[in-house]
Parts: C-alpha cells; sequence; structure tokens
C-alpha cells in the first residue's frame, strides 16, 4: 500500500519535465541526450538547446518547405486571372492564398530557428536554397491548373501528413493546421479534372496531355530512393518515412482514381506487384531532377527572376511602413 | 483595434506577434502561431487571416511576444520532491477498501447506470 | 422572383449590373498582388479582400440571374467589353502598392455609402443582400484606412507614391456615383433611399475629415460624369482578355 504522505526519492533530471540536454553539461553529453531524446520519440522547441547539426538539418528542411510553397504560387497564379468561372476564381483564389498562408506559417517556423525571413528570401532569390522540382515547370492551359491541384497537392499531402509526427514540434504543429487545410485543394483539383474529362473532346484531350506532362516530375518529387539508415533527416525524426515510401503511398492511392477516369499513365512499366506487395514502374529522371533543382528547369529562372522584381517593386513599403530592415 | 502606428515618433520595426484563438463558444483562449507585424492593428489585422479567415475563429488575441513572460524553470515547475499528496493518484485505496469490505461482510457495491 | 411592382426590371437590372461589375473588377485588380504582396502576412489579407469582392460580386451577379433568367457566369464572362458597367475609378491598372490602397480606399468608403442606400431599399432581395455585405464592407474599410493613414504619415517614399495615386485616380474617383439611366424609376419605387448626387455628397462628408486630417486633396467631381461607367480603356481590354481566355477557348464548355 502506498502512504500517501511518503516521501519519494528525488527525481532525475528526465523526469522533470524539462530535457536534461538544456542542462550545463559539456556538449557530448548534452548530444547523448539529445539523440536519446530524438529516439525516445520526444520533442523538441524553438528554445531547447540542439546540436548544430540538427538545427540546420530542420532548417535546411523548413525552409526549402517555405520556398516550395512561396514558389508555387507562381505557376496557377497566371491561371487565377484566367479563372473561366465565378466559382473556379474563388475556390483557386482561396487556393493559393493558402500556399501564401503556408509559406508564411513554414518560414515563421524557420524564423524561430535564427535566419531572416529576408536573408532566406535573399538566398532562394540567388539561387542558394532550393525548391520542389514541380514548381519549375510550364503550366499551358487550364488543364495543368486542374492537373497540379489534384495529383501535386496529393503529393505534397502524403509527405506532409507523414510530418505531422516531426520530432520538431513547431514544424509538426504546422504540419497539423497545414494538412487541415490541404484537403480540400485536392478536392478542388480533382473537381477541376473530373468535370473536364467528362466535358468536350478537346477538354477531355488537354487533361490527358496534361497528365503526359506532369507525371515525369510527379514521379520525381519525393526524390530518388535512399537507404533509411544513412538518411539523416530519418535519424533525427525531423521526418519518418522515405521517399520510396512515400512515392508507393502516392501510387497506392491515387493510381485507381486516375484510372478509373479512363486517363493512361504516360508509363507502360507502372503495375502493382502482388507478391512484393509494391508498385514497379520505369525509373524516374533522376537527372532531370538533379537538373531542374538546381534551378535549370524549363521556368526556373523566369519566375526567380520574376519573385526579384516583385520584391524591387515593394522593396519600399517594407522599409518605409513595415520595418523591415534594408538589406545591403 | 488598440495602439495606431505613429510614424515620427520611431522608425517601424517588424517583430513576432503571438496570436491567442477560441475556437467555440465555451473554449480557452488556445495559442495558435505567430505572426509578423509592425504594430497592434496590422497584428490584429493578420492574425484575422492567418487563423480566422476560414471562419474557424470566434475570438482572438494577439500579444507581442516581447510582452510575454516566459516561465520554463524546471526547479519551480517540476521540483523533485513528491507531491503526490496533491494530486487524485495519491490516493490509491483499493486494498484498504478491500479489507474494510471484508471485515464488514459486505461485496462491493454495483456500479448503478446514470 | 418578382420585381418591386413599380420598379422595371431593366431598372434594377442595370443598377446590379453597375455594383456586380465594380465588385468583379476591384476583385480581379486586387488579385493581381497574389504572391507578390509586400509582406506574406499582406498577401494573405489582400487576397482575402480578392476573395471578398468577387463572393459579393457573384452573389450580386446571381440575383441578376435569377431575375432576368439567365446564368451568373454568362453574366460575368460572355459580353464584350464595351459591355462592363463598372465605374471608371476601376479601370486604372493594379499600380503599385500606393495605388492599390487608394483605389480601394475611394472605393470601400464610396460602396460604403452605396450599399447604405440599398439596405433600407423596397426590394427585399437586394435590400437583404446588402445588408450582408455591408457587415462585410467594414474590413475593408479598416485595412484601406489604416494603410491610407500609414502611406501619407510616412516621411518619405510612401506619402509621395499615395500622393501620386490620388492625382492620377482623381478624374475618377468619384466616377462609383455616376447617375444611372434608370435613378429616377429606382429612387421612386424606392429600391433606392438616395439619389446618385446625394450618395456622393455623403461620401465627401465622410471621407473630408481622414482627408484633411492627412493633408490629402480631396478628389475633385468626376470628369465627365455621365459616361462614368462607360468608355474603358486598354487596362480594362487586358483584363478581359485575361479573364475571358480559357472562357473563350472552348466555347459552350463547363468548367
Amino acid at each position: 500500500m502506498t502512504d500517501p504522505l511518503a516521501l519519494e526519492p528525488i527525481l532525475g533530471p528526465t523526469e522533470r519535465g524539462r530535457p536534461a540536454f538544456n542542462d550545463d553539461l559539456s556538449h557530448d553529453e548534452r548530444f547523448a541526450l539529445f539523440e536519446a531524446h530524438i529516439a525516445d520519440g520526444l520533442k523538441i522547441e524553438a528554445t531547447d538547446w540542439m546540436p548544430d547539426e540538427y538545427r540546420t538539418a530542420v532548417l535546411r528542411f523548413v525552409e526549402m518547405h517555405a520556398n516550395s510553397e512561396l514558389m508555387g504560387v507562381l505557376p496557377e497564379r497566371e491561371w487565377l486571372m484566367r479563372a473561366p468561372t465565378l466559382r473556379r476564381k474563388l475556390a483557386l483564389t482561396a487556393k493559393v492564398q493558402d500556399e501564401v498562408g503556408h509559406a508564411q506559417l513554414l518560414y515563421r517556423v524557420a524564423e524561430d530557428l535564427g535566419k531572416t525571413r529576408e536573408a532566406m528570401f535573399d538566398d532562394l532569390l540567388a539561387g542558394k536554397t532550393k525548391f520542389h522540382n514541380v514548381f519549375h515547370y510550364p503550366t499551358v492551359g487550364w488543364a495543368d491548373v486542374g492537373m497540379i491541384a489534384w495529383l501535386v497537392d496529393a503529393a505534397a499531402i502524403v509527405a506532409q501528413q507523414a510530418l505531422r509526427d516531426s520530432s520538431y514540434a513547431p514544424y509538426a504543429r504546422t504540419m497539423r493546421k497545414i494538412c487541415w487545410e490541404e484537403s480540400v485543394h485536392i478536392m478542388h483539383g480533382r473537381d477541376v479534372v473530373v468535370t473536364m474529362v467528362t466535358g468536350t473532346a478537346g477538354q477531355r484531350a488537354a487533361i490527358q496531355d496534361a497528365l503526359d506532362r506532369w507525371w515525369g516530375p510527379l514521379m520525381q518529387m519525393h526524390g530518388p530512393r535512399s537507404a533509411r539508415d544513412t538518411d539523416r533527416d530519418l535519424h533525427w525524426k525531423i521526418k519518418a518515412k522515405t521517399s520510396e515510401e512515400l512515392r508507393q503511398e502516392f501510387l497506392t492511392i491515387y493510381v485507381p482514381r486516375i484510372r478509373e477516369l479512363g486517363l493512361v499513365i504516360p508509363d507502360l512499366e507502372l503495375r502493382y506487384d502482388e507478391t512484393a506487395g509494391t508498385w514497379l514502374y520505369a525509373d524516374p529522371d533522376w537527372a532531370e531532377l538533379r537538373t531542374v533543382v538546381t534551378n535549370h528547369g524549363p521556368m526556373s529562372e523566369q519566375r526567380l527572376a520574376f519573385r526579384r522584381l516583385a520584391r524591387e517593386e515593394t522593396r519600399w513599403v517594407r522599409e518605409s511602413i513595415l520595418g523591415v530592415p534594408a538589406t545591403a | 483595434m488598440t495602439a495606431k502606428h505613429v510614424p515620427g515618433t520611431a522608425a517601424p520595426e517588424l517583430v513576432a506577434w503571438e496570436v491567442f484563438r477560441r475556437e467555440k463558444d465555451g473554449d480557452p483562449m488556445r495559442h495558435g502561431g505567430s505572426v509578423m507585424a509592425p504594430d497592434a492593428e496590422l497584428a490584429v489585422h493578420y492574425a484575422r487571416e492567418l487563423y480566422g479567415r476560414r471562419q474557424e475563429s470566434v475570438r482572438l488575441w494577439v500579444v507581442r511576444r516581447a510582452d510575454i513572460v516566459d516561465l520554463d524553470d524546471p526547479d519551480l515547475l517540476q521540483p523533485p520532491l513528491d507531491r503526490l499528496y496533491k494530486k487524485p493518484g495519491g490516493y490509491v485505496m483499493r486494498d484498504k477498501l478491500a479489507a474494510a469490505r471484508a471485515q464488514a461482510g459486505q461485496a462491493k457495491p454495483k456500479a448503478r447506470s446514470k | 422572383m418578382t420585381a418591386t411592382a413599380s420598379a422595371p426590371t431593366t431598372a434594377l437590372a442595370g443598377l446590379l449590373l453597375a455594383v456586380a461589375d465594380d465588385e468583379f473588377v476591384i476583385g480581379f485588380s486586387d488579385s493581381e498582388w497574389t504572391g507578390i504582396a509586400p509582406l506574406l502576412e499582406e498577401d494573405v489579407a489582400m487576397s482575402s479582400l480578392a476573395q471578398d469582392e468577387l463572393g459579393h460580386a457573384a452573389a450580386l451577379y446571381g440575383l441578376l440571374a435569377e431575375l432576368t433568367g439567365t446564368d451568373a457566369d454568362a453574366i460575368a464572362y460572355d459580353r464584350e467589353p464595351g459591355a462592363y458597367r463598372h465605374c471608371r475609378l476601376l479601370d486604372h491598372g493594379r499600380g503599385d502598392w500606393a495605388m492599390t490602397i487608394a483605389r480601394r480606399y475611394l472605393y470601400d468608403t464610396a460602396d460604403g455609402v452605396r450599399l447604405e442606400a440599398m439596405v433600407g431599399g423596397s426590394w427585399a432581395p437586394l435590400a437583404d443582400l446588402a445588408g450582408k455585405l455591408a457587415r462585410e464592407e467594414r474590413y475593408h474599410r479598416m485595412h484601406a484606412g489604416a494603410w491610407l493613414d500609414r502611406l501619407a504619415r510616412d516621411g518619405g517614399e510612401g506619402r509621395e507614391r499615395v500622393l501620386a495615386a490620388l492625382a492620377e485616380l482623381a478624374p475618377d474617383a468619384a466616377t462609383v456615383f455616376t447617375p444611372l439611366p434608370d435613378e429616377p424609376a429606382l429612387l421612386e419605387a424606392g429600391v433606392l433611399t438616395a439619389s446618385s448626387a446625394e450618395m456622393e455628397r455623403r461620401w465627401r462628408a465622410g471621407i473630408s475629415p481622414t482627408f484633411e486630417r492627412l493633408g490629402l486633396p480631396m478628389p475633385p467631381p468626376a470628369r465627365d460624369p455621365g459616361r462614368g461607367r462607360l468608355d474603358h480603356g486598354e487596362a480594362f481590354r487586358w483584363l478581359w482578355s485575361e479573364f475571358t481566355m480559357v472562357r473563350r477557348s472552348d466555347p459552350g464548355a463547363t468548367w
């Protein structure tokens, strides 16, 4: 029986609610405690001590994500003006607004890790940091708008859902908010695609053409296969799934949904292997991915230039009214 | 709307404001996230946009991050000595009750459904 | 849907088209800031304002569609540029941030007065809708007012630019109050509770304390006021060619 008034022994540091690596210990001790903390599935906040490797890895991960949301606005932005009905215009404006909002949320997470927004924009526009491959390609028509909103967002959501339990708590919380907001986008995209597929011959052809052009980049989007045991982002639990796991998940959900519309996926090798329990597919063009994400994609330079110009045009607002410090 | 920016007094500075929101009637104010703004008037606009444009909040607060008083000292919040006497978990009576019932020849009363 | 007994359908249609076209055009112009506004937070804010205007346009086109037995999207999209009846204030291109704010301020304050004149009106569907729109427009005036203040009181570039914007918009600023052809019928039937001239007076009385405080020149009377909703220029033609592009690519298709 427990005597409630008994004084228990003094609790050890890890049980006192604040992670022990925040205490004044040697770097090696702190590092070991930090690794154990992560391995136990526990979380890190912005004010915690972090090894440089972790801080750098999280910042790079979040920054690329933020950059992608921001650059992702540009392919769809052109078509905002051209949306063919009131309802589509409202839906697309709201969707693109959400992307800007997500950029805000993600840049805030990165800012709290110690890098200013202006420094991040400087690096993005100078080509020093990256954004996802899909946003380096042109959008040639309304069909592309539907395809992107459906499948590119779907591929992104598969990755984002897996990030909701990231070890870096501010990022995990942001991902939960983002996932909640994203679900509507896929529905909008799918609605546009299904409407066009059941529309005129021209509309159907445009959708198939869009799929033909976007399939390659989509398959490259989650990145080349990486070994679980050498992936540092997995080690630190910044992310929880490998590129291949995400790609398989995307294929499992979306291949049937694409085929049920009578669309043909431009990969003759794509099939589900029942025995292996995985999708087999033609090897994505990893050289293309490398070329594109280093800003040599078809629209990379144009879009970066557009952003640079827009930033210059509004510099006076930030410097005189908003109070963002003038950069060199 | 509270404090308006008065240019000419001090150069505007973009700083972080924490946003708290109430989702629905009866809920407490919960931290939602943060926005960058030069003053309270714009901070509230931006909070409404980032945390309320979908009609997902019924009330919002914004507070300059620098004005928040932060406590995370474990000695104060998670002091080491036992405090079970302050918590329900410190009052486990199962064995004592079993002994008392056995002594009184009583069975454990059935829980009444409400 | 019945019009009120004494206001002909054409009169109501003319009013609805003018107001709807105003909201549609400003909504489109402002959505041009998406992704490139001065601050991410402001980008999201401007986008909400644009969506509100488009939502208002959709509601007004919807009312007009019910009244005339047509389709809201057809009304919004399937006219030649010359057939749009938005006011000339909204024909100016997006411009810089100061231009956008100056135009929004002038438009939102004018729209507020116009909505007030419809809220107490005799045609219930419009009076009801105007009541809802008025509540949403308050937020727009808060944003425009906050920014006009900051620009006008800025020591340097902000003030220069907002003055330049007001100067460019000056001949068209009051065109929101262009008298509609069937205005006498609307007034007589009580659909509008004030004439355009009276609305303009109220608008000027409403904004003059702010303009005085900020040392800004009051907008002059509209140039060529009878044509305030006609003669849309190049900037609108460009906008029209953009927003009708997809629709014209496959006429009759469902999107």
